[in-house]
């Protein structure tokens, strides 16, 4: 094996120095590499052994925004000649974070955050786990530090579910 | 409005759609209409719109409330103990409410402004500590800041106030003030307001004679008194003399001191006199409206309180209505159509106290010109909390039930309940009076399906008497059935044992359910309900019987009969005999039958 490798390499060096085009690669395999291509992953959820329950926010991909999904966080910071764009994307994350942990596993689904003018709305799904004065306790008290954190009204307006609703398992 | 007289009609029509429909040319300006007065149908603006968060008592109603603003408080913990990550400011312009505030003090040497600052954050012991220790080090202290001291020591009784909920109600009479008479007492010059803060505070913890006193010591230092101090000393009057000429002439006293003073008076001081004629009993309807038109003299325009002390005035709870009705119409009258303001604290009793007179008087036409000038203008604001809102609607549909047509208070019942007003037992007990009145019982399921709902259904005495309205007659087949299975849901209260105490069985709900499923032909649920009686230890009456026998004849059902004759005998009820005759009579009975029959006729005369 390796005496036929010597005379491969022997042959090919020697086909090289031949300078012939039509002799470079017989007998031989090289690499061939180009730029690298990733395939998109963002937001999407593969699919798998179809035991996994999806919810339809979940199932559709983020190109489908505007044909078959709308949009979970609505401002104006993003038309021409708008500014603010980012601090509002800082201030979506840190309230989905900040609801995330304050409802832990009552949330049913994404939230979706409106802005009205100087009011923001937080429109979530929840789950029926907690009794409800334990949710008017949770909704006073995250409307309240919002408000006092972003300086401007926050309102919160729930919808309760028995169970997640499940669009496909994937 | 198709749909809904269909439900209230109680029978069962045929729901037929029609090919096409012609709408009318207002059609669309009728449906605006709807939307634009108050939505029956919603919950209160607080709570979220969402079924399961919808709260369906009263008790609910305020649990709910309750935790919203305790996480509120929870909240405003959280920012006020970490101020630092509430600074940043994005708000052009600036809005105070939403930053953090300090209540923790932050003067700690002994100084004016830390004084200062503990009467701010209205810290009472600290402020009369920190004073004590000014006046120790031999700082003076000004005039104007010693005053206000007095004011916050009168206004709280010398103790800090309770964080949040309403204070300490209970006066302790031998601490009142001490603090304030103390301070008032080393004060090297007093003027009218130190004199004031101390009047003022006394007549609110209950020191009523020494607050006159403190007035005569007033007057002898040759300083004259002002509007507070009269407001104060004249509703202290009623409380330091005994008989109505005795107080009415205090008060006149008074009156006249003030116009001597050069004092002028206001809303507050007529407000005053006229909750003081209250407690002067015959006098104060003689002296009211002399009051009422040297108010209207000085120009000063009356508020819900003065018409309130009016109508407590003329109105005393032991006498009903003896010629006095013009008044309550008079001031109807007065006020229709005018919006008010608050303007004293007494104004939020007005609305309750007027219902209530129309309840006494059974006076409904008042009743709905109270209710109307409640919808104008701000006048709503003025119907108290949610207590007072619940007496007034309590008040108003009680008046409803016993004058109205069943019609109109079903009208009234779809506006006011739920989103208004959450009846109690007796509220449903007066609807349920209302619709055997006018002869609607066939509504009992729906208004049952309410009374689950509103949490009632643990109320023994409002589910006997639904049960013995609908058993007391038959009723046309598809009523009957509709009774049946309220029956039987009521049934279901009784015997269920998963969550909470179930209601215990009476005789009277044992035979009411019994008679209604017997009239609905349910005969098998009849039966069995006759076992629930031995269970329950209760004796169904003689007419049950009676009713069971006429089934068991419809049904000719001989074994049944027998059955029910040893049933009888069992309980030993005295018509066993007349029933033993009459199977024996009306059945064609088997020879075993026969026996069993002849065997009890022996057993029961044998017991006699």
């Amino acid at each position: 094996m390796a005496a036929s490798l010597r005379h491969s390499t022997l042959f090919t060096t020697v086909c090289r120095q031949l300078n012939s085009t039509l002799w470079l690669n017989v007998g031989g395999r090289s690499i061939h590499s180009s730029a690298v291509c990733c395939k998109n992953r963002a937001a999407r959820i593969r699919v798998g052994k179809g035991d996994r329950p999806v919810t339809y926010e979940q199932a559709l991909h983020p190109h489908q925004i505007a044909h078959r999904k709308g949009w979970l966080s609505q401002h104006t910071s993003n038309l021409q000649g708008e500014d603010g764009a980012a601090d509002r994307t800082v201030e979506d994350l840190f309230i989905r974070r900040l609801i995330y942990g304050t409802f832990h596993g009552c949330l049913a689904d994404e939230l979706v955050i409106k802005r009205r003018g100087n009011l923001l709305v937080i429109c979530a799904l929840m789950l029926q786990k907690l009794p409800p004065h334990k949710y008017y306790f949770l909704v006073g008290y995250t409307e309240e530090l919002l408000s006092h954190f972003y300086k401007c009204p926050v309102k919160m307006e729930i919808q309760m579910l028995e169970e997640k609703s499940v669009y496909k398992y994937l | 409005a198709v749909i809904s007289s269909i439900l209230f009609s109680g029978s069962a029509e045929e729901i037929v759609i029609p090919r096409k429909k012609t709408w009318y040319g207002i059609a669309v300006l009728q449906a605006l209409a709807s939307t634009v007065n108050r939505d029956p149908t919603a919950s209160h603006y607080v709570f979220q719109d969402d079924s399961y968060l919808t709260p369906r008592t009263s008790a609910e109603f305020k649990l709910y409330s309750l935790a919203q603003e305790s996480g509120r408080t929870a909240a405003k913990y959280f920012i006020n103990t970490y101020p630092k990550y509430f600074q940043k400011d994005f708000a052009n312009p600036h809005i105070p409410c939403l930053m953090p505030e300090t209540l923790e003090l932050q003067v700690n040497e002994v100084s004016e402004a830390a004084l200062i600052e503990r009467i701010q954050l209205r810290k009472v012991k600290a402020a009369v500590d920190m004073y004590d220790q000014l006046l120790q080090a031999g700082t003076p202290v000004s005039l104007d800041l010693t005053n206000d001291l007095l004011d916050l020591i009168s206004l709280y009784g010398d103790c800090d106030p309770a964080r949040g909920d309403a204070p300490d109600k209970s006066l302790k009479p031998n601490r009142e003030n001490n603090n304030a008479e103390r301070i008032f007492n080393m004060m090297p010059e007093r003027n009218r307001r130190s004199y004031g803060a101390l009047i003022r505070g006394m007549v609110k913890h209950g020191a009523y004679s020494k607050a006159f006193n403190t007035y005569t010591d007033l007057l002898n230092n040759r300083l004259t008194g002002d509007v507070h101090i009269f407001n104060a000393l004249i509703s202290a009057a009623p409380e330091v003399r005994e008989k109505y000429v005795e107080k009415w002439d205090l008060i006149v006293d008074l009156l006249k001191q003030m116009a001597e003073q050069k004092v002028k008076p206001t809303l507050l001081t007529f407000n005053a006199v006229l909750k003081a004629l209250r407690r002067c009993g015959s006098l104060g309807r003689t002296q009211a409206f002399p009051v009422i038109n040297e108010m209207k003299a000085l120009g000063i325009a009356p508020s819900l309180a003065t018409y309130d002390h009016v109508l407590g005035i003329f109105y005393k709870a032991a006498t009903s209505a003896q010629g006095h009705t013009e008044i309550l119409q008079d001031v109807l009258s007065e006020i229709s159509g005018k919006s008010f303001t608050a303007q004293d604290p007494d104004d939020v009793e007005f609305f309750k106290d007027a219902m209530r007179i129309c309840l006494a008087t059974k006076d409904i036409e008042q009743a709905y010109r109270v209710h109307s000038l409640l919808g104008v203008g701000e006048n709503w604001k003025l119907l108290g909390d949610s207590y007072y809102q619940s007496i007034y609607y309590g008040r108003f549909f009680n008046l409803l039930c016993m004058m109205e047509h069943i019609d109109v208070v079903l009208k009234w019942y779809k506006e006011l309940i739920p989103s208004l007003y959450y009846p109690n037992s007796q509220g449903m007990r007066d609807l349920l009076q209302a619709l055997d009145t006018d002869n609607r019982l066939d509504l009992i399921p729906q208004i049952w399906k309410d009374i689950k709902r509103m949490g009632h259904d643990n109320k023994t005495e409002l589910v006997e008497e639904m049960l013995s309205l609908m058993a007391r007659e038959n009723q046309i087949p598809e009523v009957q059935q509709s009774f049946a299975d309220c029956a039987l849901d009521v049934k279901a209260l009784y015997t269920q044992t998963d969550r909470r105490v179930p209601l215990s069985w009476s005789a009277g709900s044992l035979s009411s359910i019994t008679s209604i499923l017997l009239a609905a032909e349910r005969t098998q649920q009849a039966w069995e309900m006759l076992k629930l009686f031995k269970l329950a230890n209760r004796v169904p009456s003689e007419s049950l019987m009676n009713q069971f026998l006429e089934s068991v004849k419809a049904s000719n059902n001989a074994q049944q009969a027998v059955e029910l004759v040893q049933i009888s005998a069992s309980f030993c009820l005295s018509i066993t005999p007349n029933l033993m005759e009459r199977v024996q009579q009306e059945f064609d009975l088997t020879e075993e039958q026969r026996n069993t029959l002849s065997d009890l006729e022996s057993s029961t005369a044998m017991s006699d």
